[in-house]
């Protein structure tokens, strides 16, 4: 079992991973920055190791330091969190060739998962329905545009080793895919320092859906069910629910199973997830994110497992504490991210609760959010036994929510929440675009 | 050195954040130590529970409050996480000593880091004020190490 756990993150998921170690008895070390030194995760852990300034850069993602730290402050386990190095094979790698266990799905496999059109083939080989698209990369505007004629417009060009909607783009017609495609492989150049670009169909307005999983190395590949990503803005998510209108028992059924066999075929271990696209109730595989995610809770609702727990025991080498015919799905659930779009001090902060409410944040009053990283600063989660009931919940935390001194998001998730189209439930990925239109976010 | 100076010193050191403190005057040399407890982290009242297991020691040290102790000099800070090390070799003499006047150039440390031995070199010319961390000991990014002058 790991006995000492270094978090080489910050913010709600550093919190969130400091807390399960307490509960599992695990000493728990961050490794932080300059910018981070006053925040709450580095006020939790048991020990701290600053481990360089606040550019990310030199930080967050300076991996010598990192692994430096762990080593010298006698950890057996690295936990990567969420962004920075957790899908970062060479970091993985590192932390494996100085003795200790990466909490994650080995190198290897977040190698292949990383490179979207081998793990698209991966899921292809399996007989897993992928979005038609690019036999492989498109070198040029010829053999884009000979593919795209094949797959029928509209089309989207992705980059290979992409994320976060960069080295995106939507093509509608042959006369400016050449051009799209340059501009987006540019990007991709910049983003990831790999420009290595596909083509699939563009489908108008799918829903986002994917499928939860837990592994572990003695075979066991359990899957959560699904969390409903649909509600976007510009490809960051927004709200996440679960279960998903869009998906019924038979298609869960599908889509878990899909699920599993991918991740038990390519060896993973730990949590990850399997994002599928649902139109006309067909799912068709887009890719795996090979770690937790921001939205876990959602899943941990809906299910009761400890999704960092499960997590945790894999890397030890423990079998996960639940088989498949364990997990029911009871109710529902839902998760609005809160955003900072300033950064700041906190003069006044008030936290939601009561029954069937839930907030991972490291906010508290009098902190200084810093303008370096990620805007998220909380997630309110709530569960209900159906959607009506979870909404209004919903609704009642986030106007209880007070965050002062710093500007949010919090007045447009209630817009978003309130929306009568989110209410009935039938919607797209285009939604937000649509309710931006209406100029009321 | 007259005793009273001695005491003078004695008890500036005692409320000083040094850990180690040599003299030299006239041929006398006096060489003052003492263990520094870290200060506690600024724990949070609410979110405080003690861990189930037996706490580690293993404080780093730490890189809060780099001013100078000493007026008119400089803090140089650790630029990775690793460990500090004062001699290219367990048996080999320190690579500098407080008093020391170096050239821009000089070693003045190692920090060990995967396996990776960085030497540490003065960027100026200066003088060794105080050496902050002791021999061996872990030292994360900005950890004050050295207080000098520059000359």
């Amino acid at each position: 079992m790991i006995q000492s756990l270094l978090v080489a993150n910050r913010g709600e998921i550093a919190v969130r991973v400091i807390r399960c170690c307490r509960q599992m008895g695990i000493r728990s070390v961050i490794a932080f920055s300059q910018a981070d030194r006053d925040s709450l995760p580095v006020r939790m852990a048991d020990d701290r190791v600053c481990i360089g300034p606040p550019p990310a850069r030199d930080s967050y993602l300076n991996v010598r330091n990192i692994v430096t730290a762990a080593v010298l402050s006698h950890c057996d386990a690295v936990h990567p969190g969420v962004g920075f190095l957790a899908e970062n094979a060479d970091f993985a790698r590192e932390v494996r060739d100085a003795g200790l266990i990466f909490v994650g799905p080995d190198p290897e496999v977040i190698e292949l998962l990383g490179d979207k059109i081998r793990a698209k083939r991966s899921a292809r080989d399996l007989e897993i329905r992928v979005i038609p698209g690019s036999e492989g990369s498109v070198e040029n505007g010829s053999v884009a545009l000979e593919a795209a004629r094949k797959i029928g417009y509209p089309v989207i060009v992705k980059a290979a080793a992409g994320g976060g909607g960069k080295g995106m783009r939507i093509v509608r017609s042959g006369d400016e895919l050449a051009d799209i495609l340059a501009i987006a492989s540019h990007e991709a150049e910049k983003a990831f320092s790999d420009g290595t670009m596909y083509l699939e169909k563009y489908l108008e307005n799918p829903r986002h859906v994917e499928i939860q999983i837990v592994a572990d190395r003695k075979g066991n590949v359990v899957h959560l069910g699904e969390r409903d990503c649909t509600v976007q803005q510009n490809h960051q998510k927004l709200v996440e629910e679960s279960p998903s209108l869009a998906v019924d028992g038979a298609l869960r059924t599908r889509m878990g199973n899909d699920a599993v066999r991918l991740l038990q075929t390519l060896g993973y271990t730990g949590a990850g997830t399997v994002e599928f696209l649902v139109q006309d109730g067909k799912h068709y595989f887009m890719e795996v994110n090979a770690r937790v995610q921001v939205e876990h809770p959602v899943s941990e609702m809906v299910t009761g497992v400890d999704i960092i727990r499960q997590q945790i025991l894999a890397a030890s080498d423990q079998p996960l504490e639940i088989r498949q015919a364990d997990v029911l799905l009871s109710g529902y659930a839902a998760e609005c991210r809160i955003n900072a779009r300033s950064a700041g001090k906190i003069t006044r902060l008030h936290l939601p609760g009561g029954f069937g409410v839930r907030i991972d944040t490291f906010l508290f009053a009098g902190y200084n959010v810093p303008p370096w990283y990620d805007h998220l600063v909380a997630k309110l989660i709530v569960s209900g036994h159906n959607r009506l009931e979870g909404i209004r919940r919903m609704e009642a935390a986030l106007h209880e929510l007070v965050i002062e001194g710093i500007a949010t998001n919090i007045e447009s998730q209630k817009k978003i929440i309130a929306h009568p189209t989110f209410r009935k439930g039938d919607y797209g990925t285009g939604f937000l675009g649509e309710v931006q239109k209406e100029g009321i976010l | 050195m007259e005793l009273n100076e001695l005491y003078a010193l004695m008890e500036k050191f005692e409320k000083s954040g040094l850990s180690k403190l040599v003299f030299k005057r006239d041929g006398d040399e006096i060489c003052l130590k003492k263990v520094i407890t870290p200060p506690a982290a600024p724990v949070h009242a609410a979110v405080h529970v003690p861990a189930a297991h037996a706490p580690h020691e293993v404080r780093a040290a730490s890189s809060e409050a780099p001013a100078p102790k000493t007026p008119g000099a400089e803090v140089i800070t650790a630029p990775l996480v690793g460990t500090f090390y004062r001699a290219a070799a367990p048996d080999a003499p320190p690579f500098v000593e407080v008093g020391d006047k170096v050239k821009k150039g000089k070693t003045l440390c190692i920090l060990e880091a995967m396996k990776l031995m960085n030497e540490f070199q003065a960027e100026f010319d200066l003088e060794i004020v105080n050496i902050l961390v002791e021999n061996g000991r872990m030292v994360e990014y900005g950890a004050p190490l050295f207080e000098v002058r520059r000359t």
